[in-house]
């Protein structure tokens, strides 16, 4: 915003970033998990509703939901208040099993203008279609009717795909018609872990694959869109022409009775993750905010924990997904695991730090934060400190359960409160008391390379804890006397202390909501202590 | 209601915090610039006694690498400065590197495009490594070379350097005109107008402690703002957020003010980075620099095995792609996203020297060699949108939404100005023939800005030369005649859309993507032989051009994007360089 002076910037400046701080006051620790329905029939509705953008415009929308009459049967279990709308953007997450089918009837609400509508399911098989009418791709439901197609998910089809409209696709998949896929694996291996003691599972399963390297400890669905407005401009338009057409005998020979879009060229200025614009896409799953859109994307994990990333490109555009922290090992893209050609239980696909969503494409691939390699004790820990507690480094060098004497795993209460447990788990040994500051502060000790800055000439940001370590006991220790900084650890406060990574994509054009910086594909991840529950259900 | 709650409640309190933190700096008595480039660390203490056992790996980190032997062990139980102890003590798995600096300015500047325009930059600029910089060279320095005076004549904005004994500014190796440049107003008189594109580069060496100050020097073309910068550190694995860069997660730099940022060389590889303060602005602004690390295979000594120093790798845990595969109850599993695995099998090779005795150079701790080259060609792609920097400018408001690049850049040039090297092949079209401009030494393009004065604002030319028999016999050419071989460490920093890079003649092979050497798990190198590569916006890889037997000619690296091949109106240029492979 350097194009204003300084009141004006503020002003603008803060509105975004005051979007994201008033949600998330509203909901302080909304995180993600993968919420979708399971079963072996689901009953789908296309119908109408609205897309809510943080600018505050209203878009005129497409989307699957449940029909009506339906009772979905959500997962994970954990996740509570969900709902399934009769319209909503993306479409309910459809989650399955390898090597069974299922069927989806699907009901097309869309005004009789819009035409037929479809659904195609790439990389799963099409048993059969019933009760529609044919169609180019697919069979179609005529408007006001209702196809049924079943599907299987094949062995050897574990992992994420996407499902969208098959019918006049360039104006259909715009508007919003498109979801996702889970097919969890059959089998899962006997090397994953099953819950850990104390902790809710919000996995819909311990692995993404039948293959040991690909177990993990939480896991985050995003689907990357974009919305021209002038599109959707145009369908709601013209279709509010034809309602008002006049039908009186003579007067209606130059009504238009099927929509006539125009859909090039493309000039997208909404940038979405599972439908909504940052800071949006911060809040709640189901949020009631958000009527059409119930996904959020809203990572949170502990160091060291391995997160699945099942990610879908759902619009036209190619967009740089860049997760900051760390790279991320591509399991396999479509489903199909990418494994050595000579040792197939090892795996092959590549690790990177910009992971390029595709339309039409979805990929699953592991990331994990754990500091390795700093240089420096991200807990601020100093010899000999009162309470400083030991880092045993197990065969990787981590403290955990494998470390000799072991770790323990923490676990926490009803109110996530910790109760037991290092609360230093998985810190990275070889780092542990070597000091970053050159002069001791609070119960921080020196000796370290570095002098930090006079906290007057910089500014806070809003996720910033207030000091370069991990959680709230390094936070009072190293703060000693000192208060927090203004403007520092508004949504990140003790006792959470976390540390934040954007996510978001690196053509940065799209980490804005039409002219406002921030918004877009931008979310915030969150690397949390241990000492901090997280509760994938708020 | 949400909507108008979310943006005034806020708003308030954001700005009443401002106004705040403001009074505070002023009866405070405001920011000041700082730079930090200590000499020894508890680290890398050299011959400064730091008490415990073992040895220290690096004798001189202020001033020289070691020979990378496998990590020791050691212990430290005082700091350097003998102030601090440690009690029990600190434990060190010491694999050499050593220590060193870099300055950058936070600022704005100007630019020449190929067509002849003068653009309005947001951008950082060199406060250290000067000439090293101006001659297309990493600005990074051993501490020792980074504490010394600056003492060429004159400051960039033509003041007279009291410090000065007549060095010459452009030169890449004299000291006095590559100290860091640490007194205030000095850092003002030089920094201002100061920024290049592409920023100053940067490249140091796996287990270096590297550190960087930015001091921001504010933009005196646009003095409305007050605009914080930072550095992103692009793809730092296992980052911490403190580092990082991002203004929401961390801090950012006043006007006024340095930050010294302070990094652990991570795994080698091309990585990248660029401020992170509204990214979509500063980026398009031009706040991107290029970064790479060198992998301490490039630190073996002669004749040893280089499979063997891949086996030492999995001595230090933060390379170690091992235990056992995969995880049981009693055994962690193995690190997944781990660097470099072991080549699937011993190939036997060895380190070896060129013609000038020089160790080889790789671009990863490949294990086997493969990745083996002569000549380091950092190439940034980027674009820029006239429109939005003329806007910027002119004290108006940029819009997103219909940001479209215009001109197509690599390291801030377009064709021809990439080949733009004083005495260099005259283009296609003869245009370079007796041209002034770059400069004839350091073969940077200058820049005359608003005060009238002429800067070096894009200093890297893409004219790749390559011998196709100056190459030693290596692991990749076993016989002479061997060519050279040119690794292209490309980065993308374009904000708006992909951009493809395609190669006429000569064979890419893509060894590296997002600073990791292309290897399954099993020890397979993954290496792909193409003719194009295609980045989005903050993706890098690495492209190794093998000059053994290609007939020597001129050959270009260009976009098969053809409107990319443009300079604005100009139906010519863009996205371009050339290769040219000589006897």
């Amino acid at each position: 915003m350097s194009h204003l002076n300084s009141k004006i910037w503020c002003a603008v400046r803060s509105l975004s970033v005051a979007v994201a701080a008033v949600a998330l006051l509203l909901a302080p620790s909304a995180h993600a998990a993968v919420p979708g329905i399971t079963g072996t029939s689901f009953s789908l509705n296309a119908g109408v509703g609205y897309s809510s953008q943080p600018d505050g415009v209203l878009i005129y929308s497409w989307g699957y939901g449940c029909a009506t009459g339906f009772t979905p049967v959500f997962r994970p279990t954990a996740v509570a208040g969900a709902v399934c709308p009769t319209m909503q953007l993306p479409g309910p997450t459809l989650i399955v099993t390898e090597g069974q089918s299922f069927t989806v009837n699907l009901t097309n609400s869309l005004p009789a203008a819009a035409g037929n509508t479809s659904i195609v399911f790439p990389g799963l098989t099409l048993v059969s279609t019933s009760g529609g009418t044919a169609g180019l791709l697919t069979a179609e439901a005529a408007p006001g009717g209702m196809v049924t197609y079943t599907v299987s998910a094949p062995v050897g089809t574990a992992g994420t795909h996407s499902y969208y409209s098959g019918t006049q696709a360039d104006l259909q998949i715009e508007m919003g018609l498109f979801g996702a896929v889970v097919v969890l694996p059959a089998t899962i291996p006997s090397t994953c872990t099953a819950t850990e003691p104390g902790r809710v599972d919000y996995r819909l399963a311990p692995a993404a694959y039948n293959h040991a390297l690909t177990c993990y400890d939480r896991e985050y669905l995003t689907q990357w869109s974009e919305i021209d407005p002038k599109i959707h401009r145009q369908v709601e338009d013209q279709l509010k022409l034809i309602a008002s057409c006049p039908t009186t005998a003579g007067l209606q020979f130059s009504c238009p009775t099927r929509l006539d879009v125009v859909t090039e060229p493309y000039h997208p200025v909404y940038f979405l993750i599972n439908g909504r614009s940052m800071p949006d896409d911060m809040d709640a799953n189901y949020a009631p905010n958000y009527p059409n859109q119930p996904y959020n994307a809203n990572p949170h994990m502990h160091p060291g924990e391995l997160i699945l990333l099942r990610v879908i490109g759902q619009g036209h555009w190619q967009h740089p997904f860049h997760e900051h922290g760390n790279h991320v090992r591509i399991l396999g893209r479509d489903g199909h695991l990418l494994v050595s050609q000579t040792n197939a239980s090892l795996l092959a696909g590549r690790m990177e730090f910009n992971t390029d969503t595709t339309p039409g494409q979805a990929f699953d691939g592991i990331f994990y934060w754990s500091g390795k390699g700093l240089g420096w004790d991200i807990f601020g820990h100093t010899p000999g400190n009162t309470g400083n507690p030991p880092c045993h480094p197990d065969a990787n060098g981590y403290y955990t359960t494998h470390s000799s004497p072991a770790a323990l795993i923490p676990t926490y209460d009803t109110s996530g409160l910790m109760i037991s447990g290092a609360p230093n788990y998985y810190e990275w040994c070889a780092d542990h008391d070597v000091p970053l500051e050159a002069n001791p502060v609070g119960q921080v000790g020196g000796g370290g390379p570095m002098t930090l800055p006079d906290p007057l000439i910089v500014t806070n940001g809003l996720w910033y804890n207030g000091t370069p370590y991990l959680g709230p006991d390094a936070v009072g220790r190293s703060r000693g006397p000192s208060p927090l900084p203004p403007g520092a650890a508004l949504q990140n406060p003790p006792p959470e202390s976390g540390i934040a990574f954007m996510w978001h994509s690196h053509n940065e054009r799209e980490i804005t909501t039409s002219d406002v910086f921030p918004g877009g594909m931008l979310q915030m991840m969150l690397v949390d202590p241990y000492v901090w529950n997280i509760d994938e259900t708020l | 209601m949400r909507k108008s709650l979310q943006v005034w409640l806020p708003t308030v309190l954001v700005c009443l915090l401002a106004a705040v933190a403001s009074a505070q700096a002023g009866y405070q008595g405001g920011g000041s610039f700082h730079v930090q480039c200590p000499t020894a660390t508890v680290r890398h203490p050299g011959s400064t006694a730091t008490g415990g056992t073992g040895t220290v790996v690096t004798p001189h980190p202020e001033l020289a690498e070691a020979p990378y032997t496998g990590p020791q062990i050691r212990t430290a139980t005082k700091d350097p400065t003998g102030a601090h102890t440690f009690t029990p003590a600190l434990t060190f798995a010491d694999n050499g590197g050593a220590i060193k600096c870099q300055e950058i300015s936070g600022g704005d500047g100007m630019m020449t495009e190929a067509d002849g325009n003068q653009t309005f930059m947001f951008a950082f600029g060199p406060l250290s490594g000067l000439g090293l910089i101006r001659n297309g060279l990493p600005g990074t320095l051993f501490a020792n070379d980074f504490n010394l005076p600056y003492t060429a004549a004159t400051f960039n904005n033509g003041l007279a350097n009291p410090n000065s004994d007549g060095t010459d500014p452009s030169s890449a190796t004299a000291p006095g005109a590559n100290g860091a440049i640490t007194d205030p107003a000095a850092i003002m008189n030089t920094g201002v107008l100061n920024g290049s594109i592409p920023a100053p580069l940067m490249a140091f060496d796996e287990d270096d402690e590297f550190f960087l100050t930015l001091s921001n020097v504010g933009m005196i073309m646009r003095p409305d703002l007050f605009e914080q910068h930072t550095v992103h550190f692009h793809g730092y694995p296992n980052a911490s957020s403190f580092y990082d860069g991002v203004p929401d997660a961390s801090i950012a730099i006043n006007i006024g003010g340095s930050f010294t940022y302070y990094y652990l060389a991570p795994d080698a590889g091309t990585y990248f980075w660029h401020c992170h303060v509204t990214p979509p602005e500063h980026l398009q602004m031009g706040m991107v620099g290029q970064l790479f690390v060198r992998p301490r295979q490039n630190r073996v000594p002669s004749g040893n095995s280089l499979y063997n120093a891949s086996v030492l790798q999995q001595n230090d845990l933060r390379t170690s792609c091992y235990p056992a595969l995969p995880a049981t109850t009693t055994q962690p599993g193995p690190d997944i996203l781990c660097s470099a695995p072991l080549p699937a099998a011993n190939n036997g090779v060895t380190q070896g020297t060129d013609a000038s005795g020089n160790l080889f150079k790789y671009v990863y701790n490949d294990g086997d060699g493969s990745t083996r080259y002569d000549i380091d060609v950092p190439i940034q792609i980027h674009g820029f949108d006239p429109n939005f920097h003329f806007v910027g400018m002119t004290f108006n408001p940029e819009g997103f939404a219909d940001m479209k690049d215009k001109y197509f850049l690599l390291n801030g040039r377009s064709y021809p100005d990439t080949v733009g090297v004083a005495g260099g092949p005259a283009d296609v079209l003869g245009q370079l023939a007796g041209a002034s401009n770059p400069e004839p030494t350091t073969h940077a393009i200058t820049t005359t800005d608003t005060d009238s004065l002429s800067r070096a604002s894009q200093p890297l030319p893409t004219l790749i030369t390559l011998s196709a028999s100056g190459g030693p016999v290596s692991a990749t050419c076993p016989a002479a005649p061997c060519g050279q071989r040119a690794a292209l460490r490309i980065a993308d920093l374009d904000v708006q859309e992909y951009q493809t890079l395609s190669s006429i003649g000569i064979p890419m092979q893509l060894v590296g993507f997002n600073a990791k050497l292309l290897r399954d798990q099993a020890g397979n190198n993954m290496y792909v032989t193409t003719n194009s590569i295609t980045l989005g916006g903050g993706e890098s890889l690495d492209v190794i051009l093998d000059s053994t037997g290609v007939p020597p000619g001129t050959y270009f690296l260009y976009t098969p994007q053809l409107d990319h091949l443009s300079n604005d109106a100009e139906n010519f240029g863009g996205l371009m360089t050339e290769v040219v492979v000589t006897p």
